[in-house]
């Protein structure tokens, strides 16, 4: 048992935190609500940064370190939330779908420039119902003379308007198959850029593929069952996990700087047991949901038969945990609070995404329930 | 990170079990619904050795680590034993019986601790006072001082154990003027003239550990009876905060996995509208619920006991986090559990009936949520 971290760990996420001085954190707010380019472009720049820092290899090395990957991920997720699940979906989702599942081929051509950070990389899954638990997949890829012809069309594809390579989960004749296509590739539609409730700073669309070619070399699969698919899933989750407790202590941050500078009948708010109480809550729901989170990561490092349950039972906590916290913190920073651009109001309209996203809330807990009653 | 027990402390957790299950759970029910102390299954769990488990083999103990011992609280609430009979536990493990290790003499250990151990003896602490419970330094007993000892005269109240105490453990003021500093502890046996203890309250839950009033009227003790320093007594009650967090809330952690085994098999076997009811989502969210909640507060509990394992001075934030969650966030889940009982959720046969009684200690009992909160506030 031990619940420090270990030297390690700390080293990079002191590392981490230090990229980022306060003209840049300056600069990350602005990343949020501008055009796509201009997102584009400043990922491009940070994955450049965090590459050189080390961040962008966990998940994509054989290395089974989920602890030490969480780690990384809170320092990142409590300074910028969109830039954060950016990245991960680039290097984690789309960039470990490669390393775990593809050929050399495809590692040598994608892998190298990924953890250079010189690539954005996409995964599109969900369909229209964005329940792939109940509703099978209409995506498909049609075998042709030198490759295949993939059609079909996605619902909400993270990194889809700024992506360089976007893996599109589709039905073949043999079972499922992920299709690495280019961006620009014919056929291949990308949609409007999503307007959202929060992640102002992310970039969500449709993309729609009709007859889009794509060489044999460029298919990852096909694969008999889902298995992947689910794989895939919880490394969703374990991000958004993660990003919920970047919220929670942005959240926190904030809230308890003002309670301690703004005064009130001359003493600071924090001293009122209706703003020192909340904050109390929230460093408990703080506390918890990080010892949780990972717990559940060092779980699925050491291979735990209760793994599964276990993420779950972090993702539904730490995430419904995170718009407790920044509701807390958006009251106590009461008319401030209100304001478009500060971390509360933010982490608030941000944290709906992490209960939706993934597996829902909703089915976590039947997945849950599942696994306690033995079924 | 790590979050792993040892195999060692994993046979022992289900050592507990394997032995709770078999001589203490058949007569838990019994003892809660007539509000009876168990002193049988007390003396059982002495002579298995979970009262005096973290004490030195010399004293009549095991030597076992803090994690143990907080492992073997949560044994007996996942066995099932009762909130009262693990409270009763607890509050003469950790609160007389580490007291007096702690902080006594050689010789009040050698007096005392092994029968302890045993369960020959029956343990209680006397802090709080009918007019001084969260505002501990408030307390008027008073321990006047003489040649040959002290006079102790006031009140105590909600104490546990203290109808069945042959050993007190009692705070009081040696300087009245002063608040937390004038505070020195004492051991009070029983029969001593001038103590005594009030009758048995009848409580919502907890039912069969028994609670009163001490009363002290003139009440003299030989000087010997002192704990440690005089005026030390503030430090040494907060002391057993580490224990209060760890082992003696792990059986309310426990007794939670105990309650959720419950509801999977009450959720298997009822059948409604023609299939079994843990076939519907509100059913199974509530399981979840009760997961979640157990899984979070664990790792809280464990934090506590491996860094006293450590020799870390007691991080009093993460302290009074864990209560804080344990007492506040438990209750919600204990109530999914009696909706999900329905009926017969409603009713004394049925533990969820118990363990929600029970749990609504933990918000209340050895510092209120309200006094966590207090403290992270100050802290953060």
């Amino acid at each position: 048992m031990n619940f420090d971290f270990g030297e390690t760990e700390k080293a990079i996420c002191e590392k981490i935190k230090g990229l980022f001085d306060a003209n840049s954190r300056a600069s990350l707010a602005n990343l949020e609500s501008v055009d796509v380019n201009d997102i584009r472009d400043a990922t491009m720049k940070w994955l450049r940064v965090l590459a050189q820092a080390g961040y962008l290899t966990p998940g994509l090395d054989d290395r089974k370190n989920n602890v030490g990957l969480t780690a990384i991920q809170e320092s990142l997720a409590a300074i910028s939330p969109s830039l954060f699940l950016t990245v991960e979906v680039t290097a984690r989702i789309f960039g470990r779908l490669v390393a775990v599942y593809g050929t050399s081929d495809q590692k040598d051509e994608i892998i190298p420039s990924l953890q250079e950070g010189r690539l954005i990389g996409a995964v599109a899954i969900s369909e229209d119902t964005m329940n792939i638990e109940n509703d099978p997949l209409n995506a498909s890829g049609v075998n042709n003379d030198d490759g295949f012809l993939v059609s079909g069309s996605k619902g909400h594809v993270v990194n889809g308007p700024i992506a360089d390579w976007i893996a599109v989960a589709a039905k073949t004749g043999d079972g499922l198959a992920f299709f690495l296509v280019k961006k620009g590739t014919k056929g291949l539609a990308i949609g409007q850029r999503l307007s959202m409730l929060g992640y102002d700073g992310l970039t969500i669309s449709r993309v729609s593929l009709e007859n889009c070619p794509v060489p044999s070399n460029c298919i990852i699969g096909p694969f008999n069952g889902e298995e992947q698919l689910k794989t895939v899933r919880t490394w969703e989750d374990q991000i958004l996990t993660a990003s919920s407790l970047g919220l929670i202590k942005r959240s926190l941050d904030v809230a308890l700087k003002f309670a301690k500078g703004h005064r009130s009948g001359n003493k600071p708010i924090i001293a009122y047991q209706e703003v020192g109480f909340k904050l109390a809550e929230m460093a408990t729901l703080f506390q918890t949901a990080r010892l949780l989170a990972y717990r559940a990561a060092w779980m699925a490092e050491a291979g735990d038969r209760e793994a599964a349950v276990l993420a779950h039972c972090a993702k539904v906590f730490c995430t419904e945990s995170a718009e407790e916290v920044a509701s807390h913190a958006l009251q106590i920073l009461g008319g401030q609070g209100y304001l478009s651009g500060n971390p509360a109001e933010e982490a608030y309209r941000d944290a709906k995404y992490l209960q939706i996203a993934g597996t829902s809330s909703e089915i976590s807990r039947m997945k849950i329930a599942d696994g306690v009653l033995g079924d | 990170m790590d979050f792993a027990f040892t195999e060692e402390q994993m046979m022992f957790k289900d050592q507990v079990i394997r032995f709770a299950t078999r001589e203490i759970v058949p007569r838990a029910q019994e003892h809660d619904l007539k509000g009876e102390f168990d002193f049988k299954s007390f003396r059982r769990l002495g002579e298995f050795g979970v009262l005096g488990l973290h004490f030195p083999e010399g004293l009549g103990g095991s030597d076992a680590d803090v994690v143990t011992t907080t492992l073997a609280g949560e044994a007996l609430g996942e066995a099932g034993v009762d909130g009262g009979l693990s409270l009763a536990y607890g509050a003469h493990t950790f609160l007389c019986a580490d007291t007096i290790f702690a902080h006594g003499t050689d010789t009040q250990r050698g007096k005392y601790i092994p029968k302890l151990c045993s369960g020959e003896l029956i343990g209680c602490m006397g802090l709080t006072e009918p007019g001084a419970g969260s505002d501990v330094a408030s307390m008027t007993t008073h321990a006047q001082k003489r040649e040959d000892g002290y006079v102790l005269n006031g009140n105590k109240m909600f104490i546990t154990n203290g109808p069945i105490a042959d050993v007190a453990v009692v705070y009081a003021k040696t300087e009245k003027d002063q608040k937390h500093t004038g505070i020195s502890a004492f051991i009070v046996e029983k029969g001593t003239p001038g103590f005594s203890a009030g009758k048995n309250l009848n409580k919502m839950g907890v039912r069969s550990s028994h609670t009163s009033e001490l009363i002290f009227d003139d009440c003299k003790i030989p000087k010997e009876n002192l704990i440690g320093q005089e005026r030390a007594g503030f430090l040494m009650a907060m002391q057993t905060v580490e224990w209060d967090r760890s082992a003696l809330m792990a059986p309310f952690v426990g007794g939670m996995t105990y309650v959720l085994n419950k509801c999977v098999r009450y959720a298997r076997e009822r059948q409604q509208f023609g299939r079994p009811i843990s076939q519907f989502q509100a059913i199974k969210h509530k399981l979840a619920d009760i997961k979640i909640f157990i899984e979070a507060a664990r790792s809280l509990v464990y934090r506590i006991a491996w860094s006293k394992d450590q020799g870390k001075p007691l991080n009093h934030l993460e302290a009074a986090v864990a209560k804080l969650f344990i007492g506040d966030w438990s209750l919600g889940p204990a109530n999914d559990a009696v909706t999900l009982h329905g009926g017969y959720g409603y009713c004394h046969e049925y533990d969820v009936e118990r363990a929600f009684r029970d749990g609504r200690l933990a918000p209340i009992g050895g510092g209120t949520s309200e006094i966590a909160k207090m403290i992270i506030s100050k802290l953060i």
